[in-house]
């Protein structure tokens, strides 16, 4: 009797107590929002929320959707009623975006309210924040498999044209072989010289070609910017998040192929009086090239694959002055800037023409150039030395030709001289016209530009 | 009633049957205050429906069955109840509640039906087992008892609340002679200290002359024969003498 | 036909009678106390066994499903909803209707045929108050605490082969476990089985209470308490659930 009363007594305790548990671990969910200010958002498009779904403010699971009116027109769109937590007022502000956001990639849908600015005013109860309709996947994929089809495409044809001026190369070093030996065997040096001319041009031509290649990837990588940008404001899950590291990593791939494009053409291009040892480099190089090119389209492959590429091109690594157009740099302030240091050279200083009128560096400018990267050589830093070329030859074409040969010797000056990097040292071919605000209207030379710390 | 004024119970042309079978016919008898019948007759003959009648266990078909003065087929639960608690019954197979140990069993009633104390219901308790022989068995769960101690438990459940009529059916079935000869000391004692009425059903005609003032002999649902045991032994009707016979 | 309705309206009167002497003093403290005892404590064993084991179960069925779909964290969630809603209130009925259900039926029916019944109704006592309604008291009062139990040892059946897999905290897997319960998850559906209590303490002793058959009924009447009380559990689920849906428009997922 004693001993059926005690388990009867533990029995009913123990049931009433869990009862009891429950009813208050249910509670303590609900308590939280007895302090809440509510505010209305409206979507087009409900993603299948429904009422009494999650919001999380800035992350934080801090309030529900209490009630969805259904709009009263095709335009119209849905009203959403939402209970937030009080102490959550201060991070929601006029200008917080509302979006719909899914836990895990296929799991509940919440609504996400982005924080505020700071300068925007806190959200008076009852008001409406701005919404951004959810994304359509299947819209989204099209749009980034377009972008890397795209992408990919550019690389070919970046690849294609590389290969076109290699094999330019190529043949020219053939033919400055031949003339070599046309020279041993006594032919007349003009027609060397006129050899030696139009395939310097022919090469530049190619350069040129390819830089416009990079360009268009530039391009590309912009456009990929917008669009990775967008999906960053829109909060993917985890899973997204590794496949945008992958993306990230794959960048970096194309980041260093596009280093070593670089690096080859201008190796390749850069003057050598070893006529020799240039053509093996050149080989080398175009090995080295193939490679670079094909691991790329490997990665845009995968790329094509992984849908969520944020931080795709986001570091672009090759984002190079020789692909700003003059305009821009002209107005850009960074550049325009009148704390920069600048160094300007005479042509006259620097260049000497040989007997085919093509221009040199002379020994003298040599010491000149010395003179100024010594003077600097305390302040140099992560950021690139710039060198403008000038020319105020008559028509544009050759302004254009002479200022980037200029800026080119010089800079393969600097680069040999000092043991710098291929990115350390860049060029800007300016024509006659020097970015404003540097003092000078028109120039006719070389100038070295730093760019001021605080704006590097 | 007042021509029946003696007669604790009285049954009144009773009928009764379950379903097409008929098992009393037309029955008639008064016991009076402070006697002793026993009921006599051949095994399915009625007698345990008869006892059952007695105390509304069973309503009959036709015919009154009279407690006192009160008609118990038509009573209410209450009037029933009221009737009752005088009445104690032992049925054949004992009945004791198989969850209560023997112990139990009487306290029960006690508890519920007498205003005793605790310690009054110990003492009752322990005074009845002993009459019937089971002081010894009073923590035994009903399964550990044999049949006969069974029967003396039931006996003595019927007994606790010291009642003004008992009905017993068949109290020393599958007794040994001499235990039998103690429960038949019990209830002449009951009957002659108590003057409670009593109504006997059984075989052991030896025992139920030393007990009984009068013999009524059920046959095939009707009664047959009523009187005292000397007269019944010169009946014309020969069941009749055999049943009363003493061998 | 005939005989079913009249069948009906026997159960029904049966039980209208229970509901009547329930109320009607005196309460039978003693007897609901040790029916509480026989139906409670000593289905407890049973019904948290079954809770574990059925939480076990249903993690590892849940589980590859919504991790798949991403939603590895909504298992504590699918695992309490699924138990405080229905599995625990079914399920903990069913058992008692197995367990305590056949042995209502036996116990009472036995007594029937042991005269037992008689010799309470001769000692004047109702029988009805004193076997029946404990009976169905404790039913009633037992299977909503029993359900509770039911809905613990269900959780921690999940938390228990969760943890084996994943290493989950108890706390988490507690807050998000009752994150997405509404109390309108829990209260209705938990006092939903007073009512199964009061169906299976009716029929068993029903039958039990009405058989008039020895031995063989005994085992009838226990075998019929299970199957008609486990049916009736069943559709009166259907309706109760139609009915909080009604009540708790929210609580419909
Ligand atoms: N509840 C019942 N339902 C149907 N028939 C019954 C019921 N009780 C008794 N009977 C029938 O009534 C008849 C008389 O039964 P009863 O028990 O009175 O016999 P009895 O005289 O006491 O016999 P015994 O000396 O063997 O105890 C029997 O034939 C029995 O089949
Ligand atoms: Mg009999």
């Amino acid at each position: 009797m004693q001993n059926r009363n005690l388990t009867v007594g533990i029995f009913l305790v123990a049931g009433v107590a869990l009862f009891t548990l429950s009813l208050f671990l249910i509670g303590s969910q609900h308590k939280v929002f007895a302090r809440h200010f509510e505010v209305y958002t409206e979507f087009a498009n409900l993603d299948g929320l429904t009422k009494g779904g999650k919001v999380k403010v800035a992350g934080f699971d801090g309030g529900e959707i209490v009630d969805i009116a259904v709009p009263g027109s095709p335009t119209a769109k849905f009203r959403l009623k939402l209970r937030i937590e009080e102490r959550l007022h201060p991070v929601v502000r006029a200008d917080s975006m509302v979006t719909i956001a899914t836990e895990g990639v296929v799991g509940d849908k919440f609504l996400f309210i982005h924080t505020g600015s700071a300068q925007a005013a806190e959200t008076s109860s009852g008001a409406t924040l701005p919404s951004k309709e959810p994304l359509n996947l299947a819209d989204l994929m099209e749009k980034s498999a377009g972008l890397l089809n795209d992408a990919g495409g550019t690389m070919k044809t970046a690849g294609q044209k590389l290969n076109e001026t290699l094999d330019t190369a190529t043949t020219t070093i053939r033919n400055a072989n031949d003339l070599i030996v046309g020279l041993k065997q006594g032919k007349g040096t003009a027609g060397m010289l006129l050899h030696d001319e139009t395939t310097a041009t022919r090469i530049r031509q190619s350069i040129e070609n390819v830089h416009q290649a990079t360009a268009s990837l530039n391009q590309t990588a912009r456009r990929a910017d917008d669009l990775v940008s967008d999906l960053q404001s829109r909060q993917l899950g985890q899973k997204a998040e590794e496949t945008l590291s992958n993306a990230r990593s794959a960048t970096q791939n194309i980041k260093a192929t596009s280093q070593r494009i670089r690096q080859t053409v201008d190796d390749a291009t850069g003057p050598d009086d070893q006529g020799v040892d240039t053509a093996t480099n050149i080989r080398q190089s175009v090995s080295n090239l193939n490679q670079a090119t094909e691991n790329m389209s490997e990665d845009m492959e995968a790329l094509k694959h992984n849908f969520f590429f944020r931080g795709f091109f986001k570091h672009r690594g090759y984002y190079s002055l020789s692909h700003l157009p003059p305009d821009e740099y002209r107005r850009d302030k960074l550049f325009s800037d009148s704390r920069n240091h600048r160094d300007w050279f005479e042509t006259d200083d620097l260049f000497t023409s040989d007997r085919s009128g093509l221009e040199t560096l002379s020994r003298s400018g040599g010491a000149r150039i010395d003179d100024a990267i010594d003077r600097l050589s305390d302040s140099l830093g992560p950021a690139p030395l710039i060198v403008e070329g000038y020319s105020t030859a008559q028509n544009s074409p050759e302004q254009l030709a002479d200022s980037r040969n200029r800026a080119m010797l010089v800079r393969d000056y600097i680069r040999r001289r000092f043991h710098l990097d291929a990115q350390d040292v860049v060029i800007q071919s300016l024509g006659d016209r020097p970015p404003a605000g540097v003092g000078k209207d028109r120039w006719n030379g070389v100038c070295i530009v730093l760019l001021h710390s605080n704006s590097r | 009633m007042s021509d029946e004024k003696q007669a604790a119970i009285a049954l009144d042309h009773v009928s009764k049957s379950f379903g097409t079978k008929q098992v009393l016919r037309d029955v008639s008898l008064e016991i009076e205050r402070g006697e002793a019948v026993c009921i006599l007759g051949r095994s399915g003959t009625g007698k345990s429906v008869a006892l059952k009648l007695m105390i509304s266990l069973l309503k009959p078909d036709s015919g009154y069955i009279w407690v006192g003065d009160e008609d118990i087929a038509q009573l209410n639960a209450e009037g029933l109840s009221r009737v009752r608690r005088r009445m104690g019954f032992l049925f054949q197979s004992a009945a004791l509640f198989d969850s209560l140990t023997l112990h139990d069993n009487l306290a029960l009633p006690l508890h519920r039906l007498t205003d005793k104390s605790r310690p009054e219901i110990e003492e009752t308790i322990e005074r009845v087992l002993g009459e019937v022989g089971l002081a010894a068995d009073k923590g035994k769960m009903p399964v550990e008892l044999s049949g006969g101690m069974k029967k003396r438990a039931g006996l003595a459940r019927a007994l606790v609340l010291a009642p003004e009529i008992l009905l017993i059916d068949e109290p020393s079935s599958g007794l040994d002679a001499i235990t039998a000869e103690e429960i038949d000391d019990l209830l002449l004692r009951q009957k002659s200290q108590q003057k409670t009425t009593m109504v006997i059903v059984t075989h052991d005609v030896r025992g139920a002359r030393r007990v009984a003032d009068r013999f009524a002999v059920l046959d095939q649902g009707s009664l047959i024969a009523l009187g005292k045991p000397a007269d019944l032994e010169h009946h014309e009707s020969e069941i009749v003498r055999k049943l009363v016979a003493e061998h | 036909m005939r005989k079913l309705f009249e069948f009906v309206g026997k159960v029904a009167r049966f039980g209208l009678q229970v509901i009547v002497k329930t109320f009607r003093p005196p309460i039978e403290f003693r007897q609901i106390w040790s029916q509480i005892a026989e139906v409670g404590s000593r289905s407890l064993p049973l019904v948290a066994a079954s809770g574990l084991a059925l939480g076990v179960v249903m993690t590892l069925h849940t589980r590859s499903t919504l991790v798949t779909f991403g939603a590895g964290a909504m298992i504590p969630a699918v695992q309490s909803i699924a138990f405080f809603v229905e599995i625990g209130p079914l399920v903990a009925a069913l058992l008692v209707a197995g367990r305590v259900g056949a042995g209502i039926g036996a116990v009472i029916a036995n007594m029937r045929a042991t005269e037992q019944i008689d010799a309470i109704e001769a000692l004047s006592i109702d029988s009805f108050k004193f076997l029946v309604v404990p009976r169905v008291a404790a039913c009633v009062l037992v299977l909503p605490l029993l359900t509770t139990f039911m809905d613990f040892s269900g959780l921690l059946g999940g938390y228990l082969s969760e943890y084996a897999l994943s290493h989950i905290s108890l706390r988490l897997y507690v807050t998000r476990a009752f994150t997405n319960l509404d109390w309108a998850n829990f209260v209705p559906p938990t006092l939903k089985t007073v009512v199964f209590g009061f169906i299976i303490g009716t029929v068993s002793s029903f039958f039990g209470y009405t058989t008039n058959e020895g031995a063989e009924g005994v085992g009838r009447a226990a075998t019929n308490s299970v199957v008609l009380s486990s049916l009736l559990v069943i559709l009166a689920d259907i309706i109760l659930v139609r009915c909080i849906f009604l009540a708790f428009p929210e609580s419909a997922i």
